[in-house]
Parts: C-alpha cells; structure tokens; sequence
C-alpha cells in the first residue's frame, strides 16, 4: 500500500489543477443531493412526524361551548373510540412577551387525558396554575426561552415550561399564536367551576379505518351541539402543504439529475484521465506492476479527492437547507426530521464517493486489462473516437468557432450527456422560476386562486350596465355573498357566493370533481366544505341563510379554493335572491387585458362606488409563499452552478485531449483571443442544443406536467414567460463566458512545446 | 539580409540534478532564399533550437531578431501575433487537426485573428501548386502521409511567412514522399528556411548544413553549403 500511496501522493501533485475541478464537481453533486434529501426528509415526512410525535388526534371536533359532561356523553356514544380529551379555546387573546405582542392570540385550556400535542422542548403544563405551553413556531419568532414569561391578559404573567407542535393547524405566523394552559391550574387559581364548559373535543380512534362510519355517526348523533366542525387528519394537510409537496418532488428530481451530472462529467474525466495516461499505464504493465495496482492507485486517488469533498458539499447542502427546512416545519407546525436524516445524508455521501471512485477505477481497470504493446501505442479505450466522417461545412468558412463546435460534436457520447444534463437543467431551473412567479402571483394575483375580476365596487346590481360601459372594463355583474350555516343542525359556516349568469367568467376557482354548476337547484362547493359535510357530486348542500330561508341545492362539482379555507360555495343568484332579497351586492369588474387599474377605478369612483381591488391569497400565507419561494430561487441557483461545471468540466475535457491541436493552432500564431473563439465553438455547441431542449422540455413536458400536479388547489400557469426564458438564456450565456475565460486561462497556461509533445 | 538572427542563446531544459544545457551560445543567422540544415543526433536539442528560434519556447539567455524584431522581449501575445505573420512551421507528425479537412487545415491559419489579408487565397494556389487538389476535402486520416506533410507544408505558407521552420519534416515518411517535401522546402522563394533532421540525406540540398553538438552549432565537414557565422 505505502507504494500506492506514494504514486497517488504525485499524481494528485502532478494533476492538482484536475483534481481541485473534479473536486468541485463531486462537491456540487453532494450539495444538492444533501439540499434535496433534507428538503425532501424533512417537508415529505413533516406531517406524518408530526402527528406522530403530537399523537394527534383521528377527529377534531370544535363546536359552541357545552358542557363537558354533556359533549363526553355524545363522544361515549360514538363507536369505535379509544379516548377522548376536551378543552376550551378563547380565541383573539391578548399576549405579550419579550417585547412582542399579538391581540389574536388562541388560547387552549386543556383538560386530562391524551394531549393531542407534541412537546419538544421542556415539559407539559401540570396542575399548577403559572405555568404556559407555547407553540414552537411563537417562540421561534418571538425568541422566546424555556422560563421567560408570557403575558396574558385577564390570566396574568405566566411561566413558560414548555413548547409544543400540534400539526392539526399551521404554525405562527402563518397562524394565530397559539398556547396551552392546564384547566386543572386555571381552576387552583380561579375555582372550580360546577359545570364546566368545553368547545373542543379530541377523538382517536381503535381503528382509524372506521373514520367514516364514525364521522357519518357523529353527525347524525350531534344533536343539540351547535357549530359542529369535525376536523379529520386528511383534512388538517392545508392546502399550501401541498405547495410544499410541489417543491419536494421537484427538489428530488433535480439531486437526481444534479448526481447524474456529476456522475456523467466525472465518468468522462477519469475516462479521459486514463486515455492520457495509457502509455503510462502502458509502461507500468510492461515493467510488471499489476492490473490491481493501476485499478487501485486510479481508485484511491479518485477517494482522495472524493472524500473531503464529498464531505464538504454534504455539510454545505444541510447547510444550506436546514434553515429554511426548519423554519418552513416551524410553520406548518411539524418538527424536522433530526436524527433520522443521518443514515439517508450518509448514504449520500457514501454515493458521493462512491461514483467518483467507480468512474476512476472502471476505466483503468479496462485498460490496465490491454496488453502493454496495445497500450504503449497509445490506443484509445474504445477505439479512436475520432469522427471518421467527411466535414458538412467543407465548402463553408471554417473558422475557430465552427472548429470548436465540431471538437466538442467529435465525442457524441459526452456530447449527447452533457446536452441532455444542461438541457435538463434547464428545464428545470425555467421551471424553478415559473413556480416561483406563480408563487409571487399565489401572493399577489387574484387571478391566480382562481379570481378572473380585478375590482369590486359598493353599487347596486341595477348599476352594472354603468359600470360596463366604462372604457377598460371587460365585464361587470352583480356579485352577492352572504354567510350562511349548514341547515344539517351542524353550524357550518358558509361563504355563498352568486353571480346572475357564469360565474366563471368573474370566478373560476379549479374544478377537482364534477362539473360547473348548471341551472339554478346546483352549486359548486369549495374543497374544505366537501371535507367538513362530506359532499360529493350529486349530494345535496342545505344552508340556512341569513334570512332564516332554506336553500336546498345539489351539489355539480367540488371546487379548489385558497379563500376561508375552501368552505365557500358558488349558487346561481336567481335562487340566493329567492330565499334572501336582501343579500348584500357589489359589482365585480373584470378588465381588459392591459387596462389601467386606477383610470377604472377613477371612473367607478365617480359613478359613486368605492371601489376595491380584489386580493390573492390571504396575508396569513405570504410567509410559507416567500419561504417557498426562497427555496426554489436557492435550488435553481445550485442548479445554475451544476450547469456552469459542467460546461467548465466539458471545455477542459475537450481541451485535454486536444492539446495537440490547441498546441498548433498557438504554433501558428493563435493568440489568447483565438483559443478563446475555439472554446466559444465548444460552449456554443454544447448551448444551444442545450437551451433548445431546456426551453421544449419546460413548455411541453416539466410545466404542463407540474400544472396539472398543481391543479388542486390553484391555477398556476407554468409555462415560462419570455422573461424567464431570457433570464435562463443569458445564465446558460454569463456561465458559457465564464467557462471560456476560466478554461482559455489553463489552456495558456501550458507551453506550445508541452502541449506538441502531448499523447 | 538575414531574417533570422540569433546571438549567444542558451537554453537549458529539465530542472535541478536532472537540468541539462542544450544550448550553449547558439549562434545562426538565416537569409531571405536560403536554406540551412541542421543535424543532431536524438537529444541533442535540435528541436529546442527550432521553437526557440520560432518564438515557441523562450531562451535561458541571447537575442533573437526576427523581420526586425526582437522576439527575446516580445510578451506572448506579441510572440503569437510574430509567429502568425513571420513564422511557417512543419512538423514531423503533420499535426492536421483531425476534425479539419486538408483544405480547411490549410486556411485555417489564414482565417485567425491577426492574419495578413489574402492568405485564403495563397491557401488555395498552394493546395492546387502542391497537388493536393482532388484531396483537399478529405480528411487527414483518409490521406497519405505525404499528403499530409504537404498539406502542413501549404498551412506554414500560408499567411506567406519569412522564415519556415521544418522539425523532422520527412521522419515520419517514406523515401519518395520524404524527396517530395524535401524538395518542396528547398524551392520555396523569398524564404528562409531552417530544417532539423537526423538524417544526413535530408540535409542534401540545403544552402548551409550546420551540425549541433554540445550545444553548439558547427558546420559540417563535408557539406556543401556556406559556412556558419
């Protein structure tokens, strides 16, 4: 071995520049496979983790306050239960701690039994009164410790002896704060009460496969509670999670490809490492060292060089993500995965180092496996790999650029491997940046949760022909909302919401079962109703409105809606009207595309209205959405990184095996500016097939693919723009450039004499 | 008047135990029309002299004027531009870059930023001059070597270079072949030409035949030619 050491301690010293480039490779590849599995680990199991650890329960249950004796005698009857517990919520509670306050605050007094939360850092609330719980998520924002003091007004001062996740709802700031205190302390402090009220219950199940036939039970078995809400597990994934699930998928593709690359790109460098070294190989075997020998000094030295930057690029890439990792679980309420991402981010690493060494070892060990007359002859691995074919552009100027170009096209293979690898990356970083806008759209742009109006404007119905006639407005209709209950005796509050004609022409929210409402006895519901009443296509929707009416209607679809969680429901207005005339109206504007907000506005103004513009997603979700977001510009930016390497790798590749010709060509008077149109040739080739794949791939495979992925819970177009595609193209561009300068700068390194006497 | 002037070069190549002078105080001058041979055994740093001479390689020590102007000072970019517009070069493996055809090696040169102007046309005559017409789309390993070594030949020429530098130009041929180039390097007007060879018969012919030995350059006996500096 020490004999190997020493041919592998000159090698690395003799080919420093080589090594430190192919380190950089396997130090990328290693980033973004750690980015991607901490992404992945983290976000894809967050939920289950979470209701794991919060041993969370089967059913929620939240209601108008009853008595405790009263809501445990329904749960007895309800089949199949294991355990209960119930507590009381007071919701808009004023906090204040460490200099922060919040007037929206939700207080939960918990009573004995399974807590529904998990605790992660101290211990539950006991029977003392003093004592707090918070949620994790407020103390992270809040920088609050273990023993500071939370301030609660109309309680008093209390300890904080513990933080808590329950991942029933999302976390500050994307929620309200949330803190548990014990009933048993309130009552030491206050007194007992003798009949003790209770607004939530939690449920689990012996077999959570009986879900259904348990809530069918409950609802039926509820009488006499009011504004029941059953919450289950299913229903708790909020819709944003599945954003997150978008980026996840996403992520784990691109560390796919990302280690393709860089197994592609270091396959070909220790091919063509070996094909230099072939009389050298050649002249070891001839002098008797063994075909083990070569393989392992190839191998060793690929290891050497492997190992610390493997190591790097998988500390840089939980890094890199684990903040942003971390602080997406603290919002949505799951804990990071911890521990558990140690054996998958070994694995990553051991993958790291195990391709590079493969690609190193593989290659010699063909070689070596040559006779050395063969090898002293300098004959390639696999044949000449020159291109025997006549050139296309013989009776064309034949100048450096085309040169460079056809050097790069002379190895098909790795040109085929690299085009696909930039290509794909391409595609993916077009498609990082259409998400991200759609993202910043979610944010900002009605239109895209499903909002085709930009304006609403306080008028009577009977002004809509008005408001039609102002230059700008492409459409106006009377737009009627009213909140409503579930006439089921069950308390559901529901958004109706009616348009006299279509209403998609002003509100299309993504259909995810059925079909659009037709004629008057049907209505489309929102996602979360269908999850809180179990309505499905064809099921009848019951709501009491305002006016004391009912209105029975069938449901024809089931849609997809970010706004009041999805419990809305689209009636046609003759029949909302029916039952309550006096249904409070405005007008919904929709404009011309590229009309003037503010001109409309002026003139709906002066028609007497205020108007309003019409709003994205709620602010609650702006965080999770710029958290996203972050991550999605970081990965399209380690991705750039990927794409830049490999055209760095694929030059110096090229390069190194035409140093003869590089040599000539300086021989006869090429200067720095000269090499640097050849290598323009080789970016060039590699580019443009590259951007040209990128850009239909994206458009007819990657964005079509992630739409429809993303359909059920918003419209999101993502197919990219021109901006985007010329931000793409002027990265592919500025990396091309780079890649130039920096290889032009080592080709002119090297002597014309060093590189005429090259193999 | 001489387009090549060399004084007191030295050049010294390997480093530490293993250094070696290969050059000791070479001096030559070559004229405009004249030819001049030199011979060496293998090592002896025949090759050394030629890219030192054509602004490849720099000396250890002495000057250099080539057309005027002093190489030994010139930066690399300088020396690339001098090697474009003064220096030919021919070598003993071709060097035809493989993805060209003969044609396209041959313009190649005339089309690098920096090249006098005419020097596709010049391309063209010689490729017809040397014959090498019917092959000039072909591609190098579908031509003979001496095919190839005349198309190197056309390339050196072709932006009309002063001094051609010649390293083994017929090492790598047959006799015939190597009698083609041979006679093509000693007829080649208004230039001055330096070949290195081994081969005492590839010297026949040349205006001067020099001998490097010791890292000096002597004439040698029994040549025909002018006698060295």
């Amino acid at each position: 071995m020490r004999r190997e050491w020493r041919d592998i301690h000159r090698g690395l010293w003799l080919r420093r520049r080589r090594a430190l480039l192919t380190g950089i490779g396997i130090t990328l590849a290693a980033a973004m496979l750690s980015t991607a599995l901490v992404l992945a680990d983290d976000l894809g199991d967050g939920f289950a983790r979470g209701a794991r650890a919060a041993d969370l329960p089967d059913v929620i249950v939240r209601f108008d306050p009853q008595s405790r004796e009263r809501v445990a005698e329904r749960i007895r009857a309800l089949p199949d239960v294991a355990a209960f517990s119930t507590r009381t919520e007071f919701t808009n509670v004023d906090i204040f701690a460490n200099g922060y306050s919040d007037g929206r605050a939700s207080a939960e007094v918990v009573g004995p039994g399974r807590p529904g939360y998990a605790i992660v850092a101290g211990r539950n609330v006991s029977s003392h009164y003093g004592e707090v719980v918070v949620e994790s998520g407020l103390a992270q924002a809040w920088h609050l410790k273990l023993g500071d003091r939370l301030e609660i007004r109309g309680v008093g001062p209390q300890r904080i002896v513990g933080f808590a996740e329950a991942p029933d709802d999302v976390g500050y700031p994307l929620g309200v704060p949330r803190f548990y205190l014990s009933q048993a302390g309130i009552d030491a402090r206050f007194g007992r009460d003798p009949n003790p009220q209770v607004d939530v219950a939690e449920i689990w199940l012996r077999d959570p496969r009986h879900l259904n036939e348990v809530l069918v039970q409950a609802r039926t078995s509820s009488y006499g509670l009011r504004g029941v809400r059953l919450i289950t597990r299913s229903g708790v994934r909020v819709l944003l999670d599945q954003a997150a699930g978008i980026v996840i998928d996403l992520l784990v593709a691109l560390s796919a490809f990302a280690l393709a690359t860089a197994a592609v790109m270091l396959a070909a460098s220790a091919r063509a490492e070996v094909q230099r070294r072939l009389p050298a190989i050649g002249v070891s075997r001839a002098i008797g060292a063994s075909r083990g020998h070569l393989v392992r000094v190839q191998a060793l030295e690929s290891a050497v060089v492997a190992i610390p930057a493997a190591t790097i690029g998988v500390v840089a890439g939980v890094l890199v993500a684990v903040g942003p990792s971390d602080r997406l679980l603290a919002m949505l309420n799951e804990p990071p995965a911890g521990s558990a991402l140690v054996w998958p981010l070994i694995a990553a690493w051991a993958v790291s180092v195990l391709i590079p060494v493969a690609a190193a070892a593989w290659p010699a060990a063909r070689a070596a496996g040559r006779p050395p007359l063969t090898l002293l002859q300098g004959a390639g691995i696999t044949g000449s790999g020159g291109s025997g074919r006549r050139p296309r552009l013989g009776g064309r100027r034949t100048g450096l650029t085309v040169l460079g170009a056809r050097l790069v096209a002379a190895r098909r293979g790795r040109l085929a491997a690299t085009v696909l690898t930039l290509g794909t990356s391409t595609a993916f970083v077009l498609l990082l940046l259409a998400l991200a806008t759609a993202l910043s759209a979610l944010e900002t742009d009605p239109g895209a949760l499903g909002k085709r109006y930009q304006l609403t404007a306080s008028l009577p119905a009977a002004n809509a022909a008005g408001v039609r006639a102002i230059s700008g407005v492409q459409a106006a209709a009377p737009r009627y909302e009213v909140q409503a209950l579930d006439s089921f005796s069950l308390g559901e509050t529901i958004d109706v919401i009616a348009y006299p004609g279509d209403h998609t022409v002003f509100e299309a929210p993504p259909l995810t079962a059925g079909r659009r409402l037709r004629g008057d006895g049907q209505a489309e519901v929102g996602a979360g109703l269908a999850d809180a009443l179990g309505l499905t296509p064809g099921s009848t929707l019951a709501i009491a409105l305002p006016s004391g009416t009912e209105l029975r209607l069938r449901v024809s679809g089931v849609v997809s809606s970010l706004d009041h969680d999805g419990r809305v429901a689209y009636v046609p207005a003759a029949a909302l009207l029916r039952g309550d005339p006096g249904a409070p109206e405005q007008i919904a504007v929709r404009l011309d595309p590229g009309a003037n907000p503010s001109r409309v506005s002026a003139a709906l103004t002066r028609l007497g209205a205020a108007p309003a513009l019409a709003s994205g997603a709620t602010a609650r979700g702006v965080p999770l959405v710029q958290t996203l977001r972050a991550i999605l510009l970081a990965v399209a930016v380690v991705d750039g990184l990927v794409c830049l390497y490999a055209l760095v790798q694929t030059c110096t590749l090229t390069l190194a095996e035409r140093r003869r010709t590089v040599a000539v060509l300086r021989a006869t008077g090429a200067g720095p500016g000269a090499v640097q149109r050849l290598l323009a040739g080789v970016v060039i080739g590699l580019i443009l097939p590259s951007a040209v794949l990128g850009i239909v791939v994206e458009k007819l495979v990657l964005g079509p693919a992630l739409s429809r992925l993303a359909e059920s819970y918003a419209t999101l177009e993502l197919g990219a723009g021109y901006a985007q595609v010329g931000a793409v193209l002027a990265g592919l561009l500025v990396a091309g450039i780079a890649a130039v300068l920096w290889v032009s700068r080592l080709a002119m390194r090297e002597t014309v004499v060093t590189g005429l006497a090259a193999a | 008047m001489a387009v090549l002037e060399a004084r007191g070069i030295t050049k010294t190549v390997g480093r530490g135990r293993a250094a070696r002078l290969v050059l000791d105080g070479v001096g030559l001058d070559v004229d405009a029309d004249e030819v001049v041979a030199v011979l060496g055994r293998s090592g002896s740093g025949k090759s050394t002299l030629l890219y030192v001479l054509g602004g490849l390689d720099r000396p250890d020590s002495g000057e250099i004027v080539l057309a005027g102007q002093r190489l030994t000072s010139q930066s690399q970019r300088a020396l690339a531009r001098s090697r474009l517009r003064h220096v030919g070069f021919v070598f003993q493996s071709f060097h035809l870059i493989a993805e060209l055809s003969g044609a396209e090696n041959v313009l190649l040169p005339a089309r690098l930023p920096g090249a006098a102007s005419g020097g596709e046309r010049r391309g063209r005559r010689l490729i017809d001059e040397l014959g090498l017409a019917p092959v000039a789309d072909h591609l190098p390993h579908e031509l003979s070597g001496g095919e190839q070594q005349r198309f190197a030949i056309a390339r050196a020429l072709v932006n009309d270079p002063e001094l051609v530098l010649a390293d083994e130009p017929t090492g790598n041929l047959d006799a015939e072949s190597g009698a083609v180039v041979l006679a093509l390097l000693r007829n080649l007007p208004g230039r001055a030409v330096v070949i290195v060879t081994h081969e005492p018969e590839a010297a026949g012919g040349a205006d001067r035949v020099l001998r490097l030995t010791d890292g000096r350059l002597v004439p040698e006996r029994g040549a025909v030619g002018r006698s060295a500096p």
